[in-house]
């Protein structure tokens, strides 16, 4: 009986895998001039509300150049990635799954790129000269003010408090990434486990007990968050929860007091890419003072170069605890570790009561 | 003669110069050049290979802790071999910033653990258990410097060997070592030409005192052969001495010479008035009896003074062969014969029999052959014209030649009037003549006496019984060094 639900359950969502994948992969979206002598594809996990703006402007600066734009989930983009190494569609491939993109770049699938600014990026945000990081992003937690329970939480041990304190409300409201689907929620929970292993055993085994929900992207957790169905969303992308917050008086957006984790979003331009060229130029751009400051102005991104990081930045992010930056080097790969990776995974599942 | 010599030097300078081997200096400098750079090389290359070596040990060690801590983590999870990759070990390895990580966890009895399924690689010596083992192999397109470790599983429930393998590529390898290599190597390059820029300094510094005295030797007036005055280094003492010593020769030569000369001019002048003299006393004399005395008596005198010529002549030459021919080994008997042959017609126009008594067969001496012939030539005339002197003729002229232990002996023997006693130191000197009225110029026993002092030989002058004067000789005999133990 037990065996034939777990495989029920598997089919189940191997079909939503497929179904979810047909659905994002064809959309891509082009930006600039039809008749563009040069075309620059990009394969993103990035949303195009935030994303969009900064492409637009990249046309506008270079008129020769097209972009064909496609939005894929991280780990999508990873297996895509290498599943066309011998003949690369994408110029460009940018995702904040930092651990997948390192891990390109060991496995020889990317191409060394050297310019003025890629040159003059802090250490922790390149690697090799093979992966740029161009924006920094602190992940946070979302919080629906009008429904949530008792007072906002501070940290994680103010959410383990409420959960306790309400615990019957608390059930199936809390929404976080699904680290089986998503590359960058497996990330967030490996590095979560790895700065305070004891407190992340505590939350995963409430979310266990609260039937948790689990999403493949950022913005649906949001968008439940808002609609009241859930009250807190645990690690998300604190550009998207900020842009939310701006047109949404009912969220919050709350900056872990007891340590923050600060992530990137880099970009690698695959061996044998076609118009590599363009594809540096578009990380050229990205990197640009005057970009950086557009990124954090109009809250699309935080961005990566210190000397843009002005006070407006520090009120965004708030007066926090200690940030940890995951940096971009070889030790992202052991979160990748295949036996790591597996007993991560079964433990998370076995945490949150999913069959496997 | 010899001014004019010195005269020609200056002008013959720049000839010299060029003839002659590469300067002193230049040979100085380019060898210190070629010895440098051979150093600096050698230092280079061993540099290189240290620099190498010392990265590979360095970074080994961070290769060899990333091991451990992995190996330390593996361990047993439901019956199965398992590790969980600690984060530190990778934190090691990023400290090579920009190397590639590649690794393998196997065991005997589950095969794939976790890494990277094809990395198939074998230790280059035989895998030993629980060593450690470093090497380079080419991965993934690039050389991965790989640690290999193979050890038996130590919990209970389980056999067999766990395998891990991690490598990292070489590029912070490569920066090390090129670094380090880098600064050495401007290190080498710059000690390597201080010491060139010392050497040519040096080499100015240490030949300057020589070019002081070939300036204060130019600088002379052509005939000034006073030692050289000037205060240089020890190590030129020498070459002033030789060169002071060579000069003091030069002088002693030059007065030799400047005497020799005025000597022989008035040597010349004597005999050349007396000519004057008979001459005039043939022009005045009215009868022809008289006059053809008197023209007898010039004849007389030009042959006598053909003769002093003469011998001032070869005394020229044999002083010049003295000083210019090496002495070699020449048999005594030959000049000894030559000259008793040469002098035998001319001594029995005077009445005077020459014989030659040799009891030996070759009599080999160590000298000149022309020296000792004239040496004999004015010994026998000497005692042929000593012979005509005196109250009684004397008949008989003896040259024996006899053999001692180590030495010959010749004697030259006549029974004429004898030297007296306390003549017999001066004969030797030069222009000192015991008589005048007979001719001989005074030069002869001079001229022995040199060519004696020439082959340091010894000569004595003894009384012949009972009346009459012996010249004995005694020269070493030549040993050469093959024969040399038959003669003693």
């Amino acid at each position: 009986m037990m065996k034939w639900l777990v495989v029920f359950f598997s089919l189940f969502l191997m079909s939503f895998n497929a179904f979810a994948q047909a659905l994002v992969e064809p959309e891509s979206i082009e930006f600039g001039k039809k008749d563009a002598p040069r075309v620059l594809r990009i394969h993103s996990s990035i949303d195009l509300a935030s994303f969009g703006p900064l492409i637009k402007g990249f046309v506008k600066r270079y008129p020769s150049i097209r972009v064909s734009y496609t939005d894929i989930n991280t780990s999508e983009l990873y297996k895509q990635t290498i599943k066309e190494s011998a003949h690369p569609q994408a110029s460009l491939v940018i995702s904040s799954a930092m651990g997948l993109q390192i891990k390109l770049v060991n496995d020889g699938y990317a191409q060394t790129y050297h310019s003025y600014e890629t040159d003059h990026l802090p250490s922790y945000a390149q690697w090799r000269h093979q992966v740029f990081a161009f924006s920094l992003e602190p992940v946070v937690m979302l919080v629906n003010k009008d429904h949530y329970p008792g007072p906002l939480p501070k940290d994680r041990q103010d959410v383990l408090q409420t959960i306790r304190q309400y615990s019957d409300f608390m059930k199936g409201r809390i929404g976080t990434y699904d680290i089986r689907q998503s590359g960058v929620g497996y990330l967030l929970a490996s590095q979560d486990a790895r700065q305070a292993d004891t407190t992340w055993g505590r939350l995963i085994e409430a979310f266990g007990s609260h039937q948790v929900k689990t999403y493949c992207c950022t913005h649906e957790i949001i968008d439940d968050v808002a609609s009241g169905k859930l009250v807190l969303g645990y690690n998300l992308l604190g550009s998207y929860a900020a842009q939310r917050v701006k047109e949404d008086t009912r969220l919050k957006m709350i900056l872990p007091k007891d340590y923050a984790l600060m992530v990137m979003r880099v970009g690698l331009i695959p061996k044998k890419a076609p118009n590599a060229d363009d594809a540096g130029l578009f990380l050229d751009y990205l990197l640009t003072d005057s970009v950086q400051r557009r990124m954090q102005a109009e809250t699309l991104m935080f961005p990566i170069q210190p000397n843009v990081m002005t006070k407006n930045t520090l009120n965004i992010l708030g007066k926090s605890g200690p940030q940890r930056v995951v940096e971009l080097d070889q030790q992202l790969l052991v979160g990748r570790d295949y036996a790591k990776q597996r007993r991560f995974i079964k433990s998370w599942e076995e945490a949150l009561e999913i069959p496997h | 003669m010899w001014q004019k010599f010195l005269r020609r030097q200056k002008p013959n300078k720049g000839e010299l110069v060029s003839e002659s081997t590469p300067s002193l200096r230049r040979r100085f400098i380019i060898g210190g050049i070629i010895i440098i750079s051979v150093i600096a090389a050698l230092a280079i290359n061993f540099v290189f290979e240290y620099s190498q070596r010392l990265a590979d040990i360095s970074y080994d060690r961070l290769l060899r802790s990333a091991l451990l801590q992995m190996d330390e983590n593996i361990g047993l999870m439901h019956n199965e071999v398992t590790i969980d990759i600690p984060w530190s070990a990778f934190a090691t390895l990023a400290q090579a910033n920009d190397d590639r990580v590649f690794y393998k966890v196997v065991s005997s009895s589950q095969g794939f653990i976790t890494g990277y399924r094809d990395l198939n690689i074998t230790p280059p010596k035989p895998p030993q258990l629980d060593k450690i083992q470093f090497f380079d192999r080419e991965y993934s397109g690039e050389m991965v410097r790989f640690a290999w470790l193979e050890r038996h599983l130590t919990e209970s429930e389980s056999t067999g060997t766990v395998r891990i393998i991690i490598g990292q590529t070489r590029l912070s390898r490569e920066e090390l070592s090129s670094s380090v290599t880098e600064r050495a190597v401007e290190v080498v390059v710059m000690i390597a030409l201080v010491a060139v820029a010392l050497i040519v300094l040096g080499s100015q510094l240490v030949l300057r005192p020589l070019h002081r005295i070939s300036r204060v030797l130019e600088e002379r007036q052509p005939g000034d052969l006073t030692p050289i005055n000037i205060k240089t280094p020890k190590e030129t003492y020498h070459l002033k001495m030789v060169i002071n010593h060579f000069m003091a020769r030069l002088q002693t030569n030059l007065e030799q010479l400047e005497n020799y000369t005025a000597d022989a001019a008035h040597q010349l002048r004597t005999p050349l008035a007396s000519l004057r003299a008979l001459a005039e006393n043939a022009r005045d004399k009215t009868s022809p009896e008289r006059q053809q005395e008197a023209l007898e008596n010039i004849v007389t005198q030009c042959d006598s003074l053909s003769q002093t010529v003469t011998l001032l002549l070869n005394q020229a030459v044999v002083s010049h062969r003295m000083q210019t021919n090496p002495k070699e080994p020449v048999d005594l008997l030959v000049p000894v014969t030559a000259s008793c042959r040469e002098q035998a017609i001319t001594a029995l126009h005077k009445g005077v029999s020459l014989s030659l008594e040799a009891d030996v067969e070759r009599a080999m001496v160590f000298g000149d052959a022309f020296a000792l012939q004239q040496m004999m030539q004015n010994l026998i005339e000497n005692a042929v014209r000593y012979s005509n002197l005196g109250a009684e003729q004397a008949t008989e002229v003896v040259v024996r030649v006899e053999e001692f232990s180590n030495y010959y002996r010749v004697s030259v023997i006549d029974y004429g009037a004898g030297i007296p006693e306390e003549e017999k130191k001066r004969v030797f000197e030069r222009f000192y003549r015991g008589r005048y009225d007979t001719a001989g110029s005074g030069v002869g026993l001079a001229m022995v006496k040199d060519i004696i002092d020439h082959h340091t030989a010894n000569i004595t002058i003894l009384d012949t019984q009972p009346k009459g004067t012996t010249f004995q000789i005694d020269i070493a005999k030549y040993q050469s060094s093959n024969d040399s133990g038959s003669l003693l």
